[in-house]
């Protein structure tokens, strides 16, 4: 089973149940355990925080020497400027449009293509299965930029070169292996018991697992997916190289195209990092009791 | 292909599940048929998308080809190999690699660890501190490349605003041999730390408590209790963890490509960075195709080397 | 799914034509489509492409009102990989590549863009240009600095003149630029000392696009060095020749400790950024760049653009041995796997955009032009403060390599001359590593196993 964040809030195996007036130092240790903590916390969450800081800075505090905390004039200019440009609709949120589509299409497809193949591993004796599994799962460790190269070949034959739908089956692609490896996990939670009923029910093998099996895996499919859209949502490589126009562009190589011009507007940079980051972070929330699954490929799931 | 089994831990029921009980003969055939049904499109894609370029790249690999410059390709056989494989250039970007893989991942197992840890200690606000430290972990590469170097900056980043309000000097994260690979380790080590983090805790917090009731009424040392019991039963999932970044850490190339672009001069410039140059500046398809191969073959080899390590490991 | 692998099957075996020259241009302009139509570009994403954009829409669909201008505009550390990569796809989303003077080289040989000799000589009035501005945007082989070969093949016009301007602050260092290249470090220094908190120098020093190689060009040119011998391929023994060793030094060990630390991966913004915050006394940037320089939203120097024109000053650059300076700028090329229709509109739109009144209007719309009466017009003078610079330069611009390989070629100078710049090399390893590895490259040849690395 995943580890959930809930889990670990509420649970707590690893408790030093020692009375604390019997140890020596136990509860000082406690304090600078704490201090620690909230030190490692202000650290990494730092960055985040100056992000969100710098996104409503005016231009010219954003270059302030020495920097601005807290004394400065907020604006929310940054994020206007990120939906819109003079010319009505900017390049950026048209960015973001593509990216919706992009990431939303592949997806569905890599769900539609996953789900059942991870079902049919987890039910059915399929010859050499775990060669395939492991096949399948090597395909995601190719380094993107080596990929690209064949990739790049190959989709000119086809004309898929700067088009979402070269975008959408390579991420698709990407996914699927992801989406197989995670998905078997939630299919041997359930047991194949429920079907073999279902069957003496007179039901076919097919209709057992639409009808008894699918629903409950559903929210297993939810989080497979969330982490697969993150995947695509946050993707560079592929989408550098294969793309190039404003009308199939996502928003990680427009966002990297900020600067590079004549003037870095580093506020328009940091606001569009917010924009972008935050669909991510609110799915990451949704799937938290997934995470652990999710980040590993469904290889660890205790 | 050697065994994948370390990679997961299988649910019992599932050996059960694998070989329905007593089918029938006609039905096992309409599973049979069911299995390829689903199975099939998946493989098919796979093979299009990751198999068929796979090829296609290791034929042109042998060849002179290139992308942009049209003509037939000429085989030159292990040409290709052997000039990658006694390039001073690819020997010194393999050992920026190697640098960059094994200090970003040991810095991020020690960190993650120590905050995996410290949290599990926690009764209150483990849910909360656990998902603030997840932050860095969604965001995509470019937000985090591109605001490190804002950061990092020299003249006007918060950083050295920092550093020269404690009265420190300035760095310059970037523009220097040792620090800018050390900027790129700590930025990786930024992201990635969460990781490792919440893989530790998966393990910490899978601990029995009976494990250490026991050993608190022995009275067992706290060095010997987490030495004996909770290092042993996380350390196998801290392996994996490692695995899983060190393989991340191998194709690296979108951090640097925002944050140093290699520099200063080809200092940080990682073998996934290469590959690039010698792809899309130059064209030498052929040249490019060899080098994504051998580092496949690297993946491959030393991931396998090492589930074999794991796996005697676990037999131990 | 399986018809799409075996396309590229089929396709992977017997590909390509192995046409490598570049296909003609009719010399006459075809007769053009009465239906919409989108005439595309493609740039990096900077001021002057958002200008071209709001330009062209509002001018050329005067006389074209079915056709609509796009400049699609790629990061600028993508633009070369994206323009050659669809070109490699013998499909582009472009009508009109605008090609950095280098690159043609590698387009042609490649018979990417088309040859429009035929179409310049009936359409174009070659005579209303400097001849090496025509040359540097459209002819190859390369054209000896200065000059133009009216016998070789034209491959594309002019669309945007640049080069370097010198931005000195005037109320630190006073109202007269430095003339010559010692006068203008000496001056720097100084400024350097009684100004704590201003470095002296501040230029470009990247190791991306072409920032550090043009800054090393520069120095180089103005010491007398050359970047190769171009008629015998020769690099190694040319650009590290004495002079070129002595630029090398000048640039290392005068200019750089001139410079802010951390400065050594400035490139275009961040220059713009010390200028704006006022943190140099003297930066060298591309004219068509400096124009965010007079945007207060953006400068400490100034809350309006003549505050801000009080403090700096925009000179040509100081001459030592000689007075060359770089040429940049970019020239409008015409894409060959366009569909006729667009390729014909892309002819009539090069046609009218090289005359006179629309030169003069692409100035005052803040393009710089290429023709001499435009140059020498009110409208392009009375536009920025840096274009009597431009217009003072256009005599003594030096443009690097245009040959094929420029691509590598360029990477290997960014690259060594950047980690001399940050310490990472010896000058004078660094430029013995440049004339090497250049050597190598062009001695090599594409045919040949190991390449490119």
């Amino acid at each position: 089973m995943a580890v959930s964040v809930d889990e670990a809030m509420s649970t707590g195996p690893v408790r030093d149940h020692t009375p604390p007036a019997r140890r020596f130092g136990g509860r000082g240790r406690s304090v600078l355990e704490i201090a620690l903590l909230t030190v490692l916390a202000v650290v990494m969450l730092f960055p985040v925080l100056w992000m969100i800081e710098t996104s409503i800075k005016e231009n010219r505090d954003v270059y302030a020497i020495p920097a601005k905390f807290f004394d400065f004039t907020v604006t929310l200019d940054h994020f206007k400027d990120v939906f819109v440009a003079s010319s009505g609709r900017s390049a950026l949120s048209a960015s973001f449009l593509n990216s919706v589509v992009v990431a939303g299409v592949s997806t569905v497809l890599a769900t539609v293509l996953g789900v059942p193949a991870a079902w049919a591993y987890s039910r059915f004796a399929v010859k050499a299965k775990k060669d395939q599994l492991f096949f399948i799962l090597s395909t995601r460790f190719m380094p993107p930029v080596v990929v690209v190269i064949p990739i790049f070949l190959m989709y000119r034959q086809v004309g898929l070169i700067d088009t979402k739908l070269g975008l959408i089956l390579i991420y698709t692609a990407f996914n699927v292996p992801f989406t197989i490896w995670m998905m078997k996990g939630f299919v041997d939670e359930v047991p194949a018991e429920y079907e073999d009923a279902a069957m003496l029910d007179g039901y076919t093998r097919l209709q057992a697992f639409w009808r008894f099996t699918l629903p409950l895996l559903l929210p297993g499919i939810a989080a497979t997916a969330v982490f697969a859209l993150i995947f695509s949502w946050n993707e560079f490589v592929f989408a550098i190289f294969l793309t190039s126009s404003d009308d199939v562009r996502t928003a990680p190589p427009a966002i990297a195209g900020l600067i590079g011009g004549t003037t870095v507007d580093w506020g328009l940079v940091a606001a569009a990092s917010v924009v972008f980051a935050l669909p991510v972070l609110v799915f990451a929330y949704l799937v938290r009791k997934h995470l652990v699954a999710g980040v590993t490929l469904g290889a660890v799931r205790r | 292909m050697s065994n994948p089994v370390p990679l997961t831990t299988d649910h019992p029921g599932q050996v059960a599940s694998a070989t329905p009980p007593a089918p029938g003969r006609s039905r096992r055939l309409s599973d049979r048929g069911l299995a390829v049904a689903f199975i099939s499109p998946a493989l098919l894609l796979l093979l299009a998308m990751s198999v068929f370029p796979l090829l296609w790249a290791l034929y042109l690999s042998f060849t002179d080809y290139s992308a942009t410059r049209g003509g037939p390709a000429h085989f030159v056989w292990f040409e290709n190999y052997t000039a990658i494989l006694t390039s001073a250039q690819v020997h010194l970007r393999a050992l920026t690699t190697l640098i960059y893989v094994v200090g970003a991942v040991a810095l991020q197992t020690v960190l993650g660890f120590a905050i995996a840890y410290l949290i599990s200690r926690r009764t209150h606000g483990r849910g909360l501190l656990t998902t603030l430290f997840l932050v860095p972990m969604m965001l995509s590469q470019v937000v985090v490349g591109l605001f490190w170097k804002f950061m990092l900056d020299a003249q006007f980043g918060v950083i050295n605003s920092m550093l020269g309000s404690l009265g420190l000097g300035q760095v310059e994260w970037l523009t220097r041999q040792r620090t800018a690979l050390i900027s790129l380790i700590v930025v990786d080590t930024w992201q990635w730390t969460p990781f490792i983090m919440l893989i530790a805790l998966a393990g910490l917090t899978a601990v029995p408590k009976y494990l250490y009731e026991a050993a608190s009424i022995d009275r067992a040392s706290e060095w010997f209790r987490f030495r004996t019991i909770t290092l042993p039963l996380v350390w196998p999932l801290l392996l994996i963890a490692v695995l899983f970044r060190a393989i991340e850490a191998f194709r690296l190339f979108d951090l640097v490509y925002i944050l140093t672009s290699g520099g200063p001069g080809v200092s940080t410039e990682t073998l996934s960075f290469h590959v690039y140059k010698v792809a899309f500046l130059g064209f030498n398809t052929g040249t490019a195709s060899a080098y994504g191969i051998l580092m496949v073959l690297v993946v491959i080899v030393l991931t396998q080397l090492y589930l074999r390590y794991l796996n005697k490991l676990k037999e131990d | 799914m399986a018809a799409m692998l075996v396309a590229t099957t089929m396709a992977a075996c017997g590909q390509d034509d192995g046409a490598t020259s570049a296909p003609k241009a009719p010399a006459t302009i075809p007769e053009l489509t009465k239906d919409p139509l989108t005439l595309s570009f493609i740039w990096f994403d900077w001021p002057p492409a958002h200008a071209l954009e709001a330009f062209a829409n509002a001018e050329y669909t005067k006389v074209r009102p079915n056709v609509t201008i796009k400049v699609n505009t790629v990061p600028n550390a993508n633009w070369h990989d994206a323009m050659f990569t669809q070109f490699a796809a013998h499909k582009t989303d472009f009508d009109i590549p605008i090609l950095d003077s280098q690159h043609i080289g590698e387009a042609v040989t490649n018979g990417n863009i088309l040859d429009i000799t035929d179409f310049v000589k009936k359409n174009i009035d070659v005579k209303a240009y400097n001849p090496y501005l025509l040359a540097a945007y459209g002819q190859y082989p390369q054209a000896e600095t200065g000059k133009r070969d009216e016998n070789a093949s034209l491959y594309g016009l002019p669309l945007l003149g640049d080069t370097w301007t010198m931005i000195y602050r005037k109320d630190l260092i006073g109202d007269k630029p430095p003339q010559t290249w010692d006068e203008m470090i000496s001056v720097a220094q100084k400024c350097q000392a009684d100004n704590p908190g201003v470095s002296g120098l501040a230029f470009h020093q990247a190791n991306g696009s072409d920032a550090a190689a043009v800054t090393y060009n520069t120095v180089n040119a103005v010491y007398g060095g050359n970047l190769w011998d171009s008629k015998t391929r020769k690099i190694d023994g040319v650009i590290n020749d004495a002079a070129g060793q002595e630029a090398m030094d000048v640039l290392v060990n005068k200019m750089k400790p001139l410079t802010a630390a951390g400065s050594g991966n400035w490139f275009i913004d961040e220059v713009n950024a010390a200028v704006a915050q006022g943190k140099a006394c003297i930066a060298f940037n591309w004219i068509a760049a400096s124009g965010g320089l007079l945007d207060p939203k953006q400068s400490t120097l100034g809350t309006t653009r003549e505050e801000i024109l009080d403090k700096l000053g925009f000179a040509t650059l100081p001459s030592q041995k000689t007075n060359l300076v770089p040429l940049g700028g970019m020239g409008m090329h015409v894409s060959a796997y366009s569909p006729a229709a667009n390729q014909a509109e892309a002819l009539n739109f090069m046609k009218w955009f090289e005359q006179a009144d629309i030169q003069k209007k692409w100035a005052a719309a803040g393009g710089v032009p290429s023709r001499t009466d435009a140059l020498e017009s009110p409208e392009f003078l009375n536009a920025g403060p840096f274009n009597q610079v431009y217009a003072d330069s256009v005599s003594r611009m030096r443009d690097m390599w245009n040959v094929p390989e420029y691509a590598r070629l360029v990477d290997i100078e960014n690259t060594n001359v950047n980690a001399a710049l940050n310490g990472a090399k010896t000058p004078k390893d660094a430029l013995n590593d440049i004339a090497k590895e250049q050597q190598g490259v062009l001695d090599s040849g594409s045919r040949k196993g190991g390449g490119g690395l």
